[in-house]
């Protein structure tokens, strides 16, 4: 069969659902066809799942008609999806081609959902279609006789590629795909992202630098116009409005007004806390909505997320409350508006959640901003802007990430076990590893055989052993069922399941959470009042409150968000304005805080730096104003306090949010100092900032997770956690037994590396200095705090960093009794 | 650092150590030796030269204070037998004070390695006014020293300052020493008004303000 005949059978099922393929549809399935590999440029609910499936069907059509395949054959495609929420619609979008086309092939979907039952039958037969995470193709990688399974496959496709680009999720893909490229005939790569600012690289970083792979590929952009209208949600006066916190509740009343309006609203909150809290308030406050307004986020049982969305689906709901849950895929037509509540941190992610209402080609998206607090205000105004102007942001791609390829190769070994000099030319070949050196390969590799020590007497280290024949393998059965457990690169804390005592699961608590919570404590979650009875066996026995009981609610530590570059200028743009008279709707709602800053302090112009300073109750404070985003404030203030600190003995709280920084001290600053001795030059940076990441505890956190994921902590399964707790240690003790004994550990460089590049953004921090020595510096002295600092100075995140002894520091400080 | 109880003398020490002054005796506390061979055992690449400083600690306690007796309250090795075995045994041969080991919860090695190595273990013991255990105990009649606890305590100062810091802590009738060994963790206790608290720096060992 031609090409032509294999189109025109695509565009007859077009036309028989009265719709007419996109030009970037017909454009993938003509490169597909002609074997080439690509990334697709689509946004969700453009058609992109039939810009792909049905060049792989027609592939298959085409090989049987040719003689070339049986049918039958087993696994022919994998699609993969980062959230497992949507592998049933893409399975069903796939099964629809497949029964009007009257094809004989199976779908079949494999993700941590998936039963023992089920993943038991899969192995013995493979669907031709499987729609899987990286973390189960990871698991694929690590099952006897893998290379036989994917030996027929024709095509791999990555969805969502954009959202697994910068993380470690997508140094994952990019190992497994390097395996896959090995191990197949006759195998296209395909990528699908969202818009993002480096779509070319994000092309290569999925095909691999100059490989074949890449140099037969191709990039295919959707180009289909959406019109995004961002509106803010205003109280009427804005004399009331808070100074800071993050919950946003006093505008409750103007929330419901919209959605009254609408037919169904989505309300996304930044953490599932929010998310809880505004569930509770609005039934509390209008109870006639029980039952029209459902909850939705990570922690929730899997089963009451799928009744959410497909309520949703089916029009049964009026709202509902969530949060970065709902972020991705599925396709919810009756979702008409949407609110955002606090800053989304990023444009991308802000425009991604617009697009969840008029979630059909053409049709206009709306997205309410509900700033929490009166800063937050500037963000909304420069959303608005972004949102105008289709401005996007740049995925930074990890490099050299050892964690992972430990993982991976103790997945390899688990399996069938590997050959170094072959795994390393394929490793080689990938975007994360290219520049990785022979030197840094045998130190992996004695990692993982030798738990990296040379020979010392008396050790017992077991993990991966090297045959006779030089083969790499894990042998050790308990050993190969706790890596198996562990596969994966999200890091969360310890998570304890919720059950009634009567019986029947609810969700997913923190331990840290759990811990502190007596018989009788009372707690939201879920939606509901529940009673805390006890911990049985891992698992946090409730029952139903008392209604009027007094409860708290369930928090998750989770990573806070950090400002874009991007949208830290665009706020900067939209702040400078203040001085003019240009203002949006959103700046002139905040006159009566600006008024209040400007009577205590100034709102700087862009050639000023504002300092301010003031004592309270709790010491001394300094803030700086660089609008610069959380980042590089956390970057500016290590350095900084680490400067400072050189020239007497002080000891600094550090804070910073999006919009500035503080140091704070139990002495007073001398800002004299700090001009004279040039403490914000550029020279000798990159050394300054390691030194201060020494002092504080930045590197440390980075390094846990480095450590769960290369399989140094035994932290079980979600849900499951260790039960041997003579091999439990805290995170605090593992940094410090590496630095003090093995301060060369790659594992423990990386720690740093990372800091440097995807948290301290180094590059972005030089250009910042290079901004602000150019800016003149116009310190205010006040006597209270001001509007532009309240939230920096009420934020109890914090770091801190001291040149006293400890001795010093000990004789100042003093521990509190117990209250009895 | 010396203080007084029941009008003996004893010597805290930075390693988080307790001399008897009067009856030479060398208190020592939570070492959990074969921690790190038991992670590495289990395939966690724990860095297995932290395994011999915890012995050079030893050696020079032994060198400052020349006790006659060194008696370890409890968690002594922190789970079954491991090669970490081998350095005590070779520890034990080169020094010539008698052992006891307070039997802890951690201690599953059966007693007749400990006996083979002249080791005597007790589940607890009275010295005079003194009661030597792993677990606190409540006692009318004694002065109670143990450990198993691991304490530390949180400090706090102006200019939002907190320190987390290993500690002694002493209560009207009972003192709990800090875990010896390296790579254990810690627990954080509050103390009460009738509590005193003794945090271990590098250099020495400070009692601390209480509010």
């Amino acid at each position: 069969m031609n090409r032509a005949a294999l189109y025109q059978i695509a565009e007859n099922w077009f036309e028989a659902q009265n719709w007419k393929p996109f030009a970037f549809q017909k454009q993938t399935w003509k490169a597909f066809l002609q074997g080439k590999n690509g990334l697709l440029n689509a946004p969700t609910g453009s058609g992109k799942t039939y810009a792909l499936w049905f060049p792989i069907i027609l592939n298959y059509i085409k090989q049987v008609d040719e003689g070339k395949i049986k049918k039958q054959s087993g696994l022919k495609a994998i699609w993969i999806t980062p959230l497992r929420a949507l592998s049933t619609e893409i399975k069903q979008a796939a099964e629809r081609v497949i029964t009007d086309l009257g094809v004989p092939m199976t779908v079949g979907i494999r993700t941590g959902d998936t039963s023992t039952t089920e993943r038991t039958q899969q192995k013995n037969k493979m669907p031709d279609l499987l729609i899987t995470t990286p973390e189960s193709l990871q698991l694929l990688l690590g099952s006897k006789n893998y290379a036989q399974t994917f030996a027929k496959c024709t095509a791999i496709v990555i969805d969502e590629w954009h959202e697994l680009l910068g993380s470690k999720r997508g140094v994952q893909m990019e190992l497994a795909l390097s395996r896959l490229k090995s191990i197949t005939q006759d195998m296209r790569i395909w990528g699908i992202s969202a818009t993002i600012g480096n779509l070319e690289l994000a092309q290569e970083v999925l095909l691999g630098k100059e490989t074949d792979a890449f140099k037969n590929s191709v990039l295919i952009k959707a180009n289909l116009p959406k019109k995004i209208t961002v509106k803010s949600i205003l109280p009427k006066k804005m004399e009331t409005y808070p100074w800071r916190g993050h919950m946003g509740l006093h505008l409750l009343d103007e929330v419901v007004q919209i959605i009254r309006k609408s037919k169904t609203t989505l309300l996304f909150t930044n953490t599932r806390s929010q998310c809880e809290i505004w569930f509770q308030t609005l039934l509390d406050h209008y109870p006639e909505f029980a039952g029209e307004i459902a909850m939705h986020h990570g922690s929730i049982a899997k089963e009451t997320r799928i009744w959410v969305e497909n309520a949703i689906k089916n029009e049964e709901l009026k709202l509902v409350v969530c949060t970065s849950s709902l972020d991705l895929g599925v396709d919810f037509a009756p979702v008409e508006t949407i609110i955002q509540v606090g800053g989304p941190k990023g444009v991308a992610r802000f425009l991604q959640r617009a697009g969840r209402s008029g979630h059909q080609p053409g049709k206009e998206s709306v997205i309410y901003f509900l700033a929490t607090h009166a800063m937050e205000l500037i963000e909304a105004s420069a959303l608005k802007k972004a949102a105008a102007e289709t401005i996007v942001e740049d995925r930074i791609p990890y490099l050299n990430c050892y964690d992972v390829l430990i993982q991976y190769l103790n997945t390899l070994a688990v399996a069938d076990g590997f050959y170094p000099n072959e795994i390393f030319k394929e490793i080689k070949q990938t975007f994360c590893y290219q520049n990785i050196s022979d030197a840094e390969w045998l130190w992996v590799l004695n990692f993982i055989t030798k738990g990296s020590q040379s020979l010392q007497a008396y050790d017992e280290f077991k993990k991966v052993e090297i045959e006779a024949n030089g083969l790499f393998k894990i042998n050790n059965k308990r050993i190969a069922i706790q890596h198996r457990m562990q596969i994966g690169t999200i890091v969360s804390d310890a998570v304890l399941n919720v059950k009634f005592l009567s019986g029947g699961y609810i969700g997913s608590i923190e331990e840290w959470f759990a811990s502190k919570l007596q018989r009788g404590d009372t707690f939201i979650f879920a939606g509901r009042k529940l009673e805390f009875h006890s911990i049985k066996n891992m698992i946090v026995l409730v029952k139903l409150a008392n209604g009027k009981k007094e409860s708290k609610s369930v928090s998750w530590m989770g990573g806070r968000m950090t400002f874009s570059a991007q949208m830290s200028e665009l706020l900067r743009q939209e702040l400078y304005k203040v001085n003019q008279e240009l203002l949006t709707p959103e700046l002139k709602a905040l006159q009566p805080v600006f008024e209040r800053q400007q009577k205590e302090s100034i709102i700087p112009n862009d050639n000023q730096l504002l300092i301010e300073s003031f004592k309270t109750r709790e010491g001394y404070h300094t803030i700086f104003y660089p609008f610069e985003g959380r980042f590089v404030h956390e970057a500016l203030a290590s350095l900084l306090s680490y400067r400072i600190s050189l020239l007497s003995p002080i000891s600094f709280s550090l804070a910073y949010n999006d919009y500035g920084f503080e140091l704070l001290s139990d002495q007073i600053l001398d800002l004299e100092a700090l001009f004279d001795n040039n403490l914000l030059s550029t020279s000798h940076l990159h050394d300054d900032l390691q030194s201060s990441l020494n002092a504080t505890e930045m590197a440390r956190r980075k390094f846990r997770d480095i450590a769960v994921i290369a399989g140094l902590v035994f932290t079980g399964r979600p849900g499951q956690p260790v039960k041997t707790k003579h091999l439990q240690s805290g995170s605090q003790l593992l940094f410090e037994v590496f630095r003090d004994y093995e301060p060369d550990n790659l594992l423990l460089r990386q720690a740093y590396i990372e800091t440097f590049e995807h948290q301290l953004e180094e590059g972005r921090l030089i250009q910042a200095l290079e901004r602000i020595n150019n800016q003149e510096i116009v310190v205010k002295r006040c006597e209270k705090p001001t509007p532009f600092s309240f939230p920096i100075i009420t934020d109890r995140l914090r770091e801190k960093l001291s040149s006293e002894t400890l001795a010093e520091r000990i004789a100042k400080m003093t521990a509190s009794y117990l209250k009895v | 650092m010396n203080i007084t109880i029941k009008k003996q003398v004893f010597m805290l020490h930075p390693f988080g150590s307790l001399y008897w002054k009067d009856k030479n005796i060398l208190l020592i506390s939570d070492l959990h030796l074969g921690k790190i061979s038991h992670f590495r055992k289990n395939g966690l690449a724990i860095p297995n030269s932290a395994i011999p400083k915890n012995f050079e600690k030893l050696n020079e306690l032994l060198d400052v204070y020349q006790p006659q007796k060194i008696i370890f309250l409890g968690d002594l090795f922190h789970s079954t037998l491991n090669s970490e075995w081998h350095y005590f045994d070779n520890w034990i041969q080169s020094i010539s004070q008698k052992i006891i080991l307070i039997e802890g919860n951690h201690d599953i090695v059966a007693k007749h390695h400990y006996e083979n190595l002249h080791v005597e273990v007790l589940e607890s013991l009275q010295i005079d006014d003194f009661l030597l255990t792993h677990h606190p105990v409540a006692t009318e009649t004694s002065f109670n020293f143990c450990g198993h606890i691991h304490p530390r305590v949180v400090l706090t100062g102006l200019g939002k300052q907190y320190l987390k810091i290993p500690c002694y802590f002493r209560k009207p009738n009972q003192l709990i020493l800090p875990a010896f060994g390296e790579f254990t963790g810690n627990y954080t206790l509050k103390p009460t008004p009738n509590d005193k608290v003794y945090v271990l720096t590098p250099k020495e060992v400070i009692e601390v303000n209480l509010v």
